[in-house]
């Protein structure tokens, strides 16, 4: 080839390198892969409960605390889950003596309404803060009710303990790996805190890993060898939404803590890879 | 021709052009910007940062603190070390001292002070902070009670607002004393301003985020505290900061009424209500406070009748006729007394105000008084507060016993009740007390304190003393004794008033001033020109005014009659009225009789007595009979003088709230289902003030004893009942209601739903008004399940007896 051919050659391919470097930023729209299969943006009046179409309720206290020893009552009112009319859903962990129990709360999930496997599941979300406060953006398998749990599997996409207002944590809950032994990992704000600004969790869930974010950090990645079991992520999972009080991830509140606590979500939002 | 060199004189235009080069080059200042305030963060590294100053508070250990070299966080050069001392150390009490620099610094960008700390054991440091100057200390902020440990922990004290630390020179400041009686040692290192991510503001607060009243005049003022602003701490608490009053913005919701400065103190300035509140970074602090002003304070406008004893009889606290005792303090400011003092004068007379008084300690412990030869205790008070009853005046004497000192356990007190009628609103009132009547004073020969408490904020007092009257307990003096002065001439407005004998006023007609029946000698005497009744060998006597000259005091509130004795230790006043029948008897008559006990003697008293005193008194439309007896029985001497019925009002000015109460309601307590009222039980656990965003202010005032509901600049206004109501029984709904400046008024039931109803009320009312309203007005409503009331329209209302009947 003549020095002629060379010089453009070399720039072409210059060029199609960095294209196609730049390519692989998984994180943006459709454009780069992702299409939207599922979002909810609460938006609506203030009081609403969220969209009956999306979204169904937990009630009670379910079998000890929903099995994590929590002291909180769910329910399906408006003072406990509702737009604020100003395009945010807000759950709010409410000390009152209810049914036996001394807090309300609220817990939403899409199961039997909307479940996909793999893609790109996302929430803009601030936290509540404070000792004792567990709010929670996670999935659970849609066999869990024939299977039962861990073997439905779990992915926790954000859990936050109240007293460490800084640091969230993205987990992974099988058989043979569940609770105690899930996989897990965390993510601290060099100086900042959930609870007084919006941040974006996220899990990319592909055949064989799992990738968990906060805004457009991967501080975690899960594969398909790392989990010390039968992987079970290759079915649809539901979303779900909650404020949890006390339980075993995050000891009691202690009567420092201020009640009432929310949790302010701006929007849900599932994708599927368009490959 | 001479050559004119240009060169020659090229010096001389040189130095002209040098000239005004320079002072063309003058530059102009104005124009130039102030060189910005330095953000230097760092106030202690390792050694002080620049313009740093170090001074030690007054009563402090000077040299508590020092730079050293040993105990430094993660091997630094150098820390801070303060020396706490021991109690009793004679350096000094405590340690504390301020850092503050002489370069001002731009702390807008921070949000936090923060540094490392750590003890020789485990303890608190009193107060730690930023913002003393040793100037005006205008931004100071701190925490107290600081947690330290034996090893280096890192601490922050938020900035209530940064934004207005433009010029700050006070970087840090501490004060720490003796924790059991021990001192103790702590380091501070890495002392800087840093903007951390880590915390957030919260919420801020005033008077402890409490919602206080404060009842006063204009001129009185109350300084705002418990000022903080909260903060989230990165370990998911809420920390509180006390801050200085600069860092809220306060405002009054009624400027005419009472004003607040920049640094948060009120000032009454007006009749009325006001609401006082402050916002800190443009967010409302929690707490505020209820100014309730009654305008113009009312104050004596004439001095007491001064003291006529001996003074070889008298030992003197407080007057302007004899020397005084030593008095350590007319106020010993204990905890949880909130009476301020004034001295002031009346007429020349020296006399003392207590205001906001709930109880006050005055003491003259450092030269006890011997009281033991007295035989009498003098007080003049006056108020201008409500003194009806059950509002009540103590006064508290404490004898410190043999050992002269508090405790010893040789000490006694006793504690002495005064109520109306004795006590009178708006007069001067001689309090002349045997010391006989404290029998729970074992001693007086050490007495030491006077302690005055009651349900009277504002009293005047003077005239305080012991003497010693003869041996029958009188005041000196003899039995025989004439007034030296008529009786005071009367200031009502003759359009208040129905007089019976008065110089002042028209007087309706009397039967007789003496009735046959009486056991008394009546002679009608001239003193200094003015008319007065003189009865003597009074046991009792009646005045009549029957038949034709029945009188109507329906519309009066108050009967008046100045008294003049000598000798009478008991004076009793009694009504008749003759009931509709205007006859005597006939079953509908009704009597009440009033007893005064240790009226002042040997001068005029002017009772001025509210008829509610009189409870027996059921009617006042046909009053026939005054009669006026007393002890010694047989021998009594009474002046008597400007006998009449009075009652408010400032000739014509419409009353702005109600004087009397609302009327007592008559419907049986079997048929009653009560909301509120003083005469039957109310439903447990009413909330007559939720919060439904409403602009109305609500309190419950007292009014002829009654308790009454007020709403204030109402929009709308909720009340929450304590539980469901089942009304389906009931025929009607009853309310009193008061008002001369709504213009609207509607009252609705509520039933869950919410289903409400509404029912308009005809307003403004003259006096008290009632209604009994059909629940069928109501039939929208589950009458099954009321759950709660609304009152809407506007003005102010009072509102009394609501309640479902039968």
């Amino acid at each position: 080839m003549t020095k002629k051919f060379i010089y453009p050659i070399t720039v072409l391919l210059y060029f199609t390198i960095f294209l196609n470097a730049c390519g692989t930023d998984s994180n943006d729209d459709s454009s780069t892969g992702w299409e939207l299969t599922w979002s909810d943006d609460f938006e609506g009046e203030k009081g609403d409960l969220p969209d009956p179409s999306s979204w169904t309720f937990d009630i009670g206290t379910g079998d000890n605390g929903w099995g994590n020893r929590e002291l909180q009552y769910y329910t399906n009112r408006p003072e406990n889950v509702s737009l604020d009319g100003e395009g945010n859903l807000v759950i709010t962990a409410i000390e009152e003596s209810f049914s036996g129990s001394s807090y309300t709360s609220a817990r939403i999930k899409t199961e039997g309404l909307f479940n996909q496997a793999y893609g790109r599941f996302e929430a803009r979300i601030k936290t509540p803060f404070g000792r004792g406060v567990w709010p929670a953006f996670w999935m659970l398998g849609s066999d869990f009710r024939e299977v039962g749990w861990p073997q439905t599997g779990e992915i926790d996409i954000m859990e936050f303990r109240g007293q460490e207002p800084s640091r969230i944590h993205g987990s992974l809950h099988g058989p043979g790996y569940s609770a105690g032994n899930a996989v897990t990992s965390s993510y601290s704000l060099a100086n900042g805190r959930f609870d007084t600004e919006f941040h974006l969790f996220a899990v990319e869930w592909f055949e064989d890993r799992i990738d968990y974010y906060v805004d457009d950090v991967r501080y975690q990645t899960i594969e398909r060898t790392d989990v010390g079991g039968e992987w079970v992520f290759d079915k649809p999972f539901f979303l779900i939404l909650n404020i949890a009080v006390g339980g075993t991830f995050v000891g009691p509140p202690s009567d420092q803590t201020p009640f009432p606590q929310q949790m302010t979500i701006d929007y849900v939002n599932v994708y599927s890879r368009t490959e | 021709m001479k050559n004119y060199n240009l060169f020659s004189h090229t010096p001389i235009y040189l130095a002209i052009f040098l000239l005004l080069f320079v002072w063309g080059c003058e530059r102009s200042v104005s124009g130039l910007e102030e060189a910005p305030n330095s953000d230097n963060p760092d106030v202690f590294l390792d050694t002080f940062s620049d313009g740093l100053n170090y001074a030690a508070f007054d009563g402090s250990v000077l040299e508590a603190f020092q730079v050293v070299e040993d105990e430094t966080y993660d091997n630094s050069e150098a820390s801070m070390r303060f020396e706490v001392p021991d109690l009793g150390d004679p350096r000094g009490s405590f340690a504390g001292g301020a850092f503050f620099t002489s370069i001002p610094r731009d702390l807008t960008g921070y949000n936090a002070l923060t540094f490392y700390a750590k003890a020789s054991e485990s303890t608190q440091i009193g107060v730690l902070g930023l913002g003393i100057d040793l100037g005006e200390n205008k931004f100071q902020a701190s925490v107290d009670s600081t947690m330290l440990t034996r090893s280096w922990q890192k601490y922050t004290v938020p900035i209530p607002d940064p934004s207005l630390l433009e010029s700050e020179q006070g970087l840090l400041f501490y004060s720490s004393g003796p924790i059991n009686e021990e001192g103790y040692t702590f380091w501070l290192d890495e002392v800087k301003f840093e903007n951390l991510g880590t915390i957030a503001f919260d919420s801020a607060l005033i008077l402890d985020g409490e919602e206080r009243n404060f009842d006063a005049q204009n001129g009185q003022t109350f300084t705002i505290d418990g000022l903080a602003s909260r903060h989230r701490l990165p370990d998911g608490t809420v920390g509180e900061v006390n801050a200085s009053p600069y860092y809220f913005n306060f405002s009054s919701s009624d400027e005419s009424v009472a004003q607040v400065s920049e640094d948060g103190v009120v000032t009454v300035t007006g009749e009325g209500t006001a609401v006082v509140t402050a916002t800190l970074r443009g967010d409302s602090a929690e707490g505020s406070l209820t100014v309730n002003s009654g305008g113009e304070a009312n104050t004596p406008n004439a001095a007491p009748p001064a003291p006529q004893q001996d003074p070889a009889d008298v030992i003197s606290l407080y007057t302007n006729e004899y020397d005084n005792v030593t008095v350590d303090t007319w106020n010993t400011g204990w905890e949880f007394s909130t009476a301020t003092e004034s001295f002031i004068q009346v007429e020349n007379q020296d006399v003392i105000l207590y205001q906001n008084l709930n109880f006050v300690g005055i003491e003259f412990a450092s030269e006890t008084i011997d009281a033991s030869e007295m035989t009498h205790f003098r007080m003049d008070i006056w108020t201008p507060d409500p003194t009806e009853l059950p509002n009540e005046f103590k006064v508290l004497l404490v004898d410190f016993g043999a050992n002269d000192e508090f405790n010893g356990g040789d000490d006694s007190e006793h504690e002495l009740t005064f109520t109306s009628p004795t006590l009178q609103t708006g007069e001067w009132i001689s309090l002349d007390i045997p010391l006989s009547d404290f029998t729970g004073l074992q001693n007086r020969a050490n007495l030491a304190q006077l302690v005055l408490s009651g349900d009277l904020p504002n009293i005047y007092l003077t005239n305080v003393y012991f003497y010693k009257g003869d041996d029958n307990g009188n005041g000196g003096g003899e039995p025989n004794a004439e007034p030296a002065n008529s009786a005071p001439a009367p200031t009502e407005d003759e359009a208040n008033v129905l007089s019976l004998f008065s110089d002042e006023y028209s007087d309706l007609p009397v039967d007789t001033w003496r009735t046959e029946w009486s056991a008394a000698t009546l002679e009608e005497i001239d003193l200094f020109g003015n008319p007065t009744k003189k009865y003597t060998e009074l046991d009792f006597v009646g005045i009549e005014t029957t038949g034709d000259n029945l009188v109507d005091a329906s519309e009066m509130e108050f009967i008046h009659i100045d008294l003049w004795t000598p000798n009478m230790d008991v004076v009793r006043i009694k009504l008749v009225d003759f009931g509709p029948d205007g006859g005597f008897e006939g079953g509908d008559d009704s009597e009440s009789e009033l007893v005064f006990e240790d009226l002042p003697k040997e001068q005029w008293n002017s009772l001025k007595i509210p008829f509610s005193d009189f409870e027996g008194l059921e009617n006042r439309e046909n009053l026939a009979q005054f009669i006026l007896s007393g002890l010694p029985a047989g021998s009594s001497t009474l002046y008597i003088d400007n006998v009449y019925f009075s009652k408010e009002g400032d000739g014509g000015a419409p009353a702005t709230e109600p004087v009397n109460a609302a009327p007592e309601p008559d419907a049986d307590e079997a048929d009653v289902i009560s909301i509120f009222s003083d005469a039957y039980s109310n439903v447990d656990g009413t909330n007559l003030n939720p919060d439904w965003g409403q602009a109305t202010v609500v309190t419950e005032e007292t009014i002829e004893g009654n308790n009454t509901l007020k709403l204030a600049g109402l929009n709308y206004q909720g009340i929450e009942l304590g539980e469901n109501l089942d009304v389906t029984d009931m025929s009607t709904l009853h309310i009193d209601f008061w008002t001369v400046n709504s213009t609207e008024l509607s009252v609705f039931l509520i039933s869950p739903g919410p289903v409400e109803a509404p029912y308009a009320l005809t307003v403004p009312t003259s006096g008290w008004a009632s209604v009994e309203i059909p629940l069928s007005e109501f039939d929208s409503v589950d009458l099954s399940d009321v759950f709660q009331f609304k009152f809407e329209g506007d003005g102010d209302i009072w509102i009394d007896n609501i309640y479902f009947e039968n």
